[in-house]
């Protein structure tokens, strides 16, 4: 019974934002607005219970660990991001945020140029490897913007400009895969769940 | 040609509501209608299900399902996250998840509910669900895996101390529990490799939506990830290296046999002989993208025949 309701209540919703393909109207306002409000109400308590309790308020006032302290008051002066006054008390958080985004610094590197770079100086052996050379080559070629792209340097740019042109349709090809899935899942819902009608 | 043009150009001018039809009837039909359309596993697909089987039965291997991602995208990885979970359940892979967006909890519940309803496992001996995790311990919680599990995930989902849990017994850190596959449908498998697989050298595999698959082959390519399900074609794939080696019957009334590509390849899995709608979602789905992909290809070959055809003509006209 609950999950014929619930199925029944999703399809109703699902149908209210369909109805957007035909022209905006109330009903699709209305889902959007809810879907808004039931994550944001979902999200609040969740954080609460998993966050603030374990986190902050048992470790000070029952364990009595004072240094807590210190971390939930750089939290609080986040909210001074809404003063015109005191917004500058909100930095003193995002400067330690940003600290610690600069550890991962070297570990970027690692993953994104340094071995990246490893796996494009193999030996041209196979047709992969000559290909992942040249493209590599070609379009760094194409971004080196002191020498105008005329001529034999020309020539090798547009090839770099092929590659990246592949790239940006294998990109898009699997945007609109991705966009199909989504409605597939949804009319799978309709179809299957509410309506039974797959097998 | 007279003829065609004013054609192409009645279409070009279309109102989109029509096209949008056509879009819902390519993939209503063939849902309605099933056909079985062959899936081909693709080898990062089939490298991921090769490594969680060879941890099968060890009490001292384990692998983490991180969730990242929330309903919006479920049509693509849930399908995924069910068929990886009944791989490991029936394999008996110990197997943990863990989420840092409130909205993934229920999905993982979700998840784990459909896959375990055929099995006899047990939470916190053969599965343990971590639960949510604010993401502010996110670099904590995945730094400090490294060194002892129990130590900083501290509870599970149900509030339950990791340490006591049998599932613990031979589990310490990622020298254990040393795949860690992430769902997403962002940029969160990055942050595994960056940090899990560079510093402690874990192997992370990426189950993804198919727009991101585009930006993790370099990743790939350079053995980054181990493995990668891309989208609800890696979600079919991996569907079909369930049925065809784990769930397998064989002769003598044993389940489950090991990977082999000749068998793959001579294996057909027809999809009204897999029983639960659940276990073949992807693949019923891939057979409706089969059709809309098609029908995308149809009119982008439209468009641009229209397109030169109109371009031809106003050339002749300004002659």
């Amino acid at each position: 019974m609950f999950e014929t309701i619930s199925n029944l209540i999703a399809a109703f919703l699902t149908l209210c934002i369909f109805s957007f393909l035909y022209k905006d109207n109330p009903f699709y306002k209305f889902a959007e607005a809810l879907f808004i409000g039931v994550s944001m109400g979902y999200a609040i308590p969740l954080v609460y219970e998993n966050a603030f309790l374990p986190f902050v308020y048992q470790p000070i006032f029952l364990q009595g660990k004072l240094i807590i302290l210190i971390p939930s008051l750089m939290g609080v002066l986040y909210i001074f991001r809404f003063s015109r006054n005191l917004s500058w008390l909100s930095r003193y958080p995002i400067v330690f945020g940003m600290g610690i985004v600069g550890m991962g610094v070297p570990m970027s590197m690692h993953s994104s140029v340094l071995v990246q770079m490893r796996s494009a100086m193999l030996p041209l052996d196979n047709i992969n490897t000559a290909l992942i050379f040249i493209g590599t080559v070609t379009i760094l070629l194409y971004f080196f913007f002191s020498k105008e792209h005329k001529g034999v340097y020309g020539k090798f740019t547009n090839v770099g400009v092929w590659y990246m042109m592949i790239g940006f349709g294998a990109s898009f090809g699997y945007t609109v895969m991705a966009r199909i899935s989504l409605l597939i899942g949804r009319i799978q819902f309709l179809l299957g769940d509410v309506l039974g009608l797959i097998k | 040609m007279s003829n065609i043009v004013p054609f192409f150009e009645k279409m070009q001018a279309l109102d989109r509501r029509y096209i949008y039809l056509v879009v819902a009837l390519a993939i209503i039909i063939p849902l309605l209608i099933p056909f079985n359309s062959k899936t081909y596993v693709t080898e990062p697909t089939a490298n991921v299900y090769k490594m969680i089987d060879s941890y099968a039965g060890r009490s001292d291997r384990a692998i983490l399902l991180s969730f990242s991602h929330d309903a919006s995208t479920m049509a693509e990885l849930t399908p995924m996250e069910v068929a990886i979970l009944r791989h490991c359940f029936q394999r008996k892979v110990k197997v943990f998840t863990l989420c840092f967006m409130p909205a993934a909890s229920p999905l993982m519940d979700y998840a784990l509910n459909i896959a375990k309803e055929d099995y006899d496992v047990q939470d916190g001996i053969d599965y343990c669900n971590f639960g949510y995790k604010p993401y502010g311990l996110f670099l904590p919680i995945l730094l400090g895996m490294g060194d002892d599990i129990a130590e900083i995930v501290e509870t599970d989902a149900q509030g339950r101390k990791i340490s006591n849990l049998p599932i613990m017994t031979d589990i310490t850190n990622y020298n254990e529990m040393n795949l860690v596959v992430d769902f997403a449908a962002s940029s969160a498998v990055y942050s595994w490799i960056v940090y899990a697989r560079a510093r402690y050298g874990v192997n992370v595999a990426a189950g993804i939506t198919a727009v991101m698959a585009a930006d993790n082959y370099p990743y790939l390519q350079t053995g980054q990830l181990v493995g990668m399900l891309s989208g609800l074609k890696g979600a079919a794939e991996y569907e079909k290296l369930v049925d065809v080696f784990a769930t397998h019957k064989n002769p003598d009334g044993t389940i489950g046999r090991s990977y082999s590509k000749e068998i793959l390849q001579e294996s057909w899995i027809k999809l009204s002989d897999v029983d639960k709608r659940v276990y073949k979602t992807a693949r019923i789905g891939m057979n409706a993208q089969t059709v809309a992909h098609v029908m995308i290809i149809v009119f982008i070959i439209l468009g641009n025949i229209g397109f030169f055809l109109s371009k031809k003509k106003k050339e002749q006209e300004m002659m």
